[in-house]
């Protein structure tokens, strides 16, 4: 060394005593330090946001108002009734005659009149005439009528519709809500779980009270048979190409691009594709669960594939040498090796990606799975791959732009079951993963 | 058990010990990784930790500045007393010490900034320069002081990362250095290095000595006679013995030591 | 015979040959497994492979083929005359399959019967009454000329079906043979196995080539449909968004300018929703965590990224919305008319893009070596000025691919802006303004009523092209970044 200056070094200060600068950094330490939690605090605080208001939104869905009348018709009443020209009219003023009686009994007198019951529990003369002709044995019976309170009743009930909110129309007068305070506490109107919303199918755009999910729980179910039947195979095989088999060429790089592209187009772009190539070029039936489903297993393959050929690489090459050293040739060292050690995580990935998949709805609608009524349940496994059916996203997407505000407790209890599936999906990937799951 | 110099009784009349280790533990979860290791480190002086691998040296080491704190598993026991000041002390900033006590590790790890940005790194966030021409002073002279300002004067403001292996390790001492510390630790600086490299490197080694109380940990017996003054010898997480490089390396008290110097454990 | 049964048959031929070469093989050396090149079941496969590969190949094909010559046949039948001025011969094409439909649907429900039906002499009248009546859905009223068409095409289509089903078995019984006559002890049958499992192999790793291809000729082509029927300038240039909902008459205007200011804006409040916090999140779980904050909170973190973007849009219709509109709307400070605004949608795709730069910086962050950190920690330099100065600029092409990819993830999502961005095409500068969005139009386009021929349905390729091409240019554009960053530390 040759410069003098720095043969004495500047002495610091001592150790235990902290200088000004360093509190001064310290400081900025505990700040920079505080952001990052705040950050990860925020994102928390989102997800607890989206989780309630999912379920106080949601789970409304899952109870239904019903009026519980007894009713007993007598032979007379029925010959009566089956004799005039109106018959479910006739029907209809017995059973209010029933409610009256009722509602006495219990000393409650209110006033209302037939258009109040339509109102608050739609067509009950109906109802009650099918239900006599089909159990003649009945009449002259007490029978107990469970009948579902129309939509804005059962929002009243719930809190979603305030007597401040009613305007008078032809589905609710703010009168009738006198009525249904009566009945509530006359113990007339109560609560239920509302199975129909679980198994039913959707109504039509007037009546968000009897719309249930079923028929499109259905329909994502044969989407999801096609996209497990397809991708899972392809998927498997065309990571074992490209992990085991493929040479350093441009074809194997032209794959390889592709792959990891497709992986990232915006879901809408298969849309399309399903619809140019699938309905107007193959003319496949459209909002058939088959067509989703070859949509959607080309949206997952990127997915599979990506988590197949990493399955496949956390095997160890000397499991490879080991069944090659023994004279198996390429092909059964990766069939009776290769595979089978990499199963679990090609299944973890399978499932995976297909809640990935289960959860989509932009390709859905474009394929016509959106707005589509699905009213019956599908007759037979080929008609529930063909005939047209809406799927649990699209259903919901369906009910959330309905005019209707009814609709929007479908749709957010309609998230829930979604959720559910999804959550039970990643549950057993997770303990699939967790089970077999080996650390080479 | 050998215990190094250290002495009740000597402990005030030496004066230029910089660094004095007592009973220090070092524990990695489970493992106890340094067992009852007490040293005394001399300023301006260069002190080799030898040993086999895996011996703790390394990790002895990295307790003189603290550098385990990082670790969240690794727990320190016992005392070091840099100066006097113990510097597990709670009052003690290890952001402070750092500074005193700079370090220089196994691969050269510039910074992906450029050479001046680099040296420049230390000094700023220490607040060590009033002004830009201060910063200007200090880079040269860091650079001037790890032997290699020649090399890179004219493209200061090229990325220290496109440097060679030996240059970038001259970088990263040149980097310690311009924070002005007192001590310098040296983590097996030339295991990364070609032999002219090692050869600069050891010949600034010896240079710095001048300056400050320089710590290396090396791998090579050689490497340890050639450019250390003193040699403590690692087994087991124990410090076997610790004397002169000469008296280590011509007469070993220790029977492992000779083991070691001759090649027969390691 | 239905498609289910032909595959079926094919499969039982293909079992069948598996089954009798095996033992015909094993019959030639005499039972002895030792004298045989391979395992008997190879020869087996062999045979199984010749049969049912080639019959299921032509059977795919032949599926796509049949309705094009059909097609084809049908359209000779029409004559130019018989289309009407306000029509196209495409449509009265799909006029007389959904006369062909009815047909079968009359046949179904006992309306006619199947000679009725198929007999080219037989009363017009009473046959498409018997169509009506069947509740097959029609458009217009059937012409003579399009009954006859109808009924020619379903002619054809069965005889297309039978003669497949023919050609399809006879391939698979020829197959099988030709497996069965190579099968001798000597025949390599294992190597000839492995050569058709590897070309299947390959075969499905070429899907994603073709997923690609597909993708690009369907929009490429009605791109360059939509650009005969409308000027490209006008589409790319025009300031104004007014597509006429008829499909006749009324000339709309298709520009695609607000729909892309609409789509950047939205993103560009999603990235700086999602952006600082996801990457505030990243270092704090990277830096700072404790290995069990760290188990919690990632997986908590990416729970976000797993719910479907439905959810969101719902999210945003009814709960940001209203929200937003209590506080800005005209109760509060008068700044926003309806709850959804460009201010609504990217809110809540930015929370939804969180967890994907969180987890992306956190690779990314975890991916710059320890000894970096050590360097700095050795100057004396706190955690904060560590990440600040040397880790983050270390990570930085990398974060930058990481925020390119989630912007073209904001670029391309669409259940969100459908649900809450609202449907009206603006210029304007308000985050409060609804706004809309490239992919949300491409659905208003699509699914709606309109005839797929018109400017109206085509445009939403041409901007899906758009969006295709920006997305691509951006992932590829990322991934490069990303790849290039990551080996420099590998």
């Amino acid at each position: 060394m040759t410069d003098a200056s720095m043969d004495s070094a500047p002495t610091k200060g001592r150790l235990t005593t902290v200088d000004a600068r360093t509190k001064k950094r310290n400081a900025a330490e505990k700040r920079f330090k505080a952001y990052g939690l705040t950050a990860i605090l925020i994102g928390l605080f989102f997800l607890v946001v989206l989780a309630v208001s999912i379920l106080r939104s949601g789970l409304p869905a899952f109870t239904q108002a019903n009026v519980q009348v007894e009713f007993t018709l007598s032979q007379d009443e029925y010959d009566a009734a089956e004799g005039q020209m109106l018959k479910t009219k006739a029907y209809e003023n017995l059973f209010i005659a029933a409610l009256e009686n009722q509602l006495e009994e219990r000393g409650l007198e209110v006033d209302f009149d037939a258009a109040a019951i339509e109102r608050l529990l739609g067509k009950t003369g109906g109802t009650i005439r099918e239900f006599f002709l089909e159990n003649p044995d009945r009449i002259g019976t007490p029978v107990t009528f469970d009948l579902a309170a129309s939509s804005r009743v059962d929002g009243y009930l719930k809190g979603r519709v305030t007597r401040e909110s009613v305007v008078d129309s032809r589905f609710l007068m703010v009168s009738d809500l006198d009525l249904v305070d009566a009945l509530r506490d006359a113990g007339i109107i109560t609560s239920g779980f509302n199975w129909n919303f679980i198994t039913g199918s959707d109504s039509g755009v007037d009546n968000p009270g009897g719309a249930g999910i079923g028929v499109s729980v259905i329909g994502s179910f044969f989407m999801m048979l096609v996209v497990l039947a397809l991708s899972l195979p392809i998927g498997v095989a065309a990571s074992i190409y490209l992990e085991e088999f493929a040479p350093q060429n441009w074809f194997t790089d032209l794959i390889e691009v592709n792959i990891s592209n497709l992986a990232a187009v915006p879901s809408i772009v298969f849309g399309i594709l399903g619809l140019a190539v699938f309905i107007q070029f193959m003319h496949l039936p459209q909002s058939a669960p088959l067509v989703g489903g070859l949509v959607l297993t080309l949206m997952t393959l990127p997915t599979i594939i990506i988590s197949t050929r990493a399955s496949l690489k956390s095997v160890p090459p000397s499991i490879r040498e080991a069944a090659l050293g023994v004279g198996a040739s390429k092909m059964q060292t990766v069939f009776h090796h290769v595979l089978p050690l990499a199963a679990p995580g090609i299944l973890t990935g399978t499932i995976i990606g297909l809640a990935q998949a289960l959860g989509e709805t932009a390709p859905l609608l474009l394929i016509g799975m959106v707005g589509f009524i699905a009213r019956a349940y599908p007759e037979g496994v080929a008609s529930g791959f063909i005939d047209p059916n809406s799927a649990m996203p699209a259903q919901i997407y369906t009910w959330a732009s309905r005019a209707d505000p009814g609709f929007y407790e479908k749709a957010w209890g309609g998230i829930i079951i979604l959720l559910i599936f999804l959550l039970t999906m990643n549950i057993i990937a997770i303990i699939l993963r967790r089970r077999f799951e080996r650390r080479w | 058990m050998y215990d190094a110099t250290y002495d009740t009784t000597q402990e005030t009349a030496v004066t230029d010990v910089k660094i004095k280790a007592k009973d220090v533990q070092v524990y990695y979860a489970d493992n106890h990784a340094i067992k009852d290791v007490s040293v005394e480190i001399e300023d301006k002086t260069v002190t080799a930790f030898i040993g086999p691998s895996g011996c703790g040296k390394s990790t002895f080491l990295r307790c003189i500045n603290r550098m385990n704190d990082t670790i969240d598993i690794c727990r320190v026991e016992g005392d070091i007393l840099i100066d006097g000041d113990d510097i597990y002390d709670k009052r003690v900033d290890p952001v402070q010490l750092r500074a005193k006590v700079g370090m220089v590790f196994q691969k050269p790890n510039p910074f992906p900034k450029s050479i001046y940005d680099n040296i420049a790194y230390g000094p700023r966030i220490h607040g060590m320069a009033r002004n830009k021409a201060e910063l200007d002073e200090i880079v040269e002279r860091a650079l001037r002081r790890g032997a290699i300002w020649d090399e890179v004067k004219d493209r200061l403001q090229a990325p220290g990362t496109g440097l060679s292996g030996g240059q970038q390790q001259r970088l990263c001492i040149a980097r310690a250095v311009a924070t002005e510390p007192e001590v310098l630790l040296m983590d097996e600086p030339c295991s990364a290095l070609d032999p002219i490299a090692t050869a600069q490197v050891e010949e600034l080694i010896d240079e710095l000595r001048q300056n400050y109380a320089v710590v290396i940990v090396t791998h090579s017996m050689q490497q340890a006679a050639r450019v250390s003054q003193k040699t403590a010898f690692f087994h087991l997480g124990h410090l076997v013995e610790y004397d002169d490089t000469s008296k280590i390396f011509t007469n070993p008290e220790d029977s492992r030591t000779e083991s070691y110097i001759t090649g027969r454990i390691g | 015979m239905t498609l289910l049964w032909l595959f079926l048959i094919t499969l039982a031929i293909a079992a069948g040959a598996f089954v009798l070469a095996r033992s015909r093989v094993l019959a030639q050396s005499g039972q002895d497994r030792r004298k045989l090149h391979s395992l008997p079941v190879y020869y087996g496969s062999n045979a199984a492979m010749k049969s049912a590969i080639p019959a299921l190949l032509v059977l795919v094909i032949w599926l796509i083929a049949q309705p094009f010559v059909v097609n084809n046949a049908v359209s000779g039948m029409i004559s130019d005359s018989a289309i009407a001025d306000n029509s196209s011969r495409g449509l009265v094409l799909a006029e007389v399959r959904r006369a062909a439909d009815g047909l079968d649907l009359a046949v179904a429900s006992g309306a006619l019967t199947a000679d009725q039906a198929t007999d080219p002499q037989s009363d017009f009248e009473t046959v498409t009454s018997a169509i009506e009546e069947s509740g097959a859905i029609l458009t217009s009223q059937i012409t003579e000329p399009v009954l006859r068409a109808a009924q020619a095409f379903r002619a054809m289509t069965a005889t297309g079906k039978r003669l497949m089903a023919g050609v399809v078995l006879l391939i698979a019984a020829l197959g099988a043979l030709w497996g069965l006559r190579e099968t001798s002890p000597e025949f390599r049958a294992r190597n000839v196995v492995e050569q058709g499992v590897r070309a299947l192999l390959i075969a499905a790793a070429s899907i994603a080539i073709l997923t690609t291809l597909g993708i690009v000729l369907s929009l490429v082509f009605n791109t360059i449909e939509f650009f005969r029927l409308y000027p490209a300038s006008e589409f790319f240039f025009g300031t104004n968004w007014a597509p006429s909902f008829s499909g006749r008459g009324g000339a709309s205007d298709l520009g695609i300018l607000p729909l892309l200011w609409g789509t950047f804006y939205i993103s560009i409040v999603a990235l700086i929703v999602a952006v600082p916090i996801g990457l505030f999140a990243a270092i704090y779980l990277s830096e700072y965590a404790s290995p069990r904050l760290r188990a919690i909170a990632k997986p908590m973190l990416e729970v976000l990224a797993g719910i479907p973007t439905i959810v969101y849009g719902l999210f945003a219709l009814l709960t940001v919305g209203p929200l937003l509109v209590s506080v800005f709307g005209d109760e509060g400070l008068g700044w926003m008319q309806a709850g959804t605004a460009v201010m609504t949608a990217g809110l809540v795709m930015g929370i939804m893009l969180i967890p994907f730069v969180s987890s992306l910086s956190d690779d990314i962050i975890n991916a710059v070596p320890q000894s970096m950190r050590d360097g700095s920690y050795g100057l004396g330099a706190t955690q904060s000025e560590t990440i600040r100065q040397v880790v983050l600029p270390a990570a930085l092409p990398g974060i930058v691919g990481a925020i390119l990819l989630a912007a073209s993830r904001a670029i391309g999502e669409t259940m969100i802006v459908v649900l809450g961005a609202g449907a009206a095409a603006r210029l304007s500068l308000n985050p409060f303004d609804a706004m809309t969005t490239v992919t949300a139009k491409i659905v208003s386009q699509l699914t709606g009523d309109s005839d797929f021929a018109s400017p109206e349905a085509l445009v939403a390729f041409a901007l899906g092209m758009t969006l295709f091409v920006i997305t691509l240019g951006l992932n590829v554009f990322a991934l490069y970044i990303v790849r290039t960053y990551r080996e420099q530390y590998e």
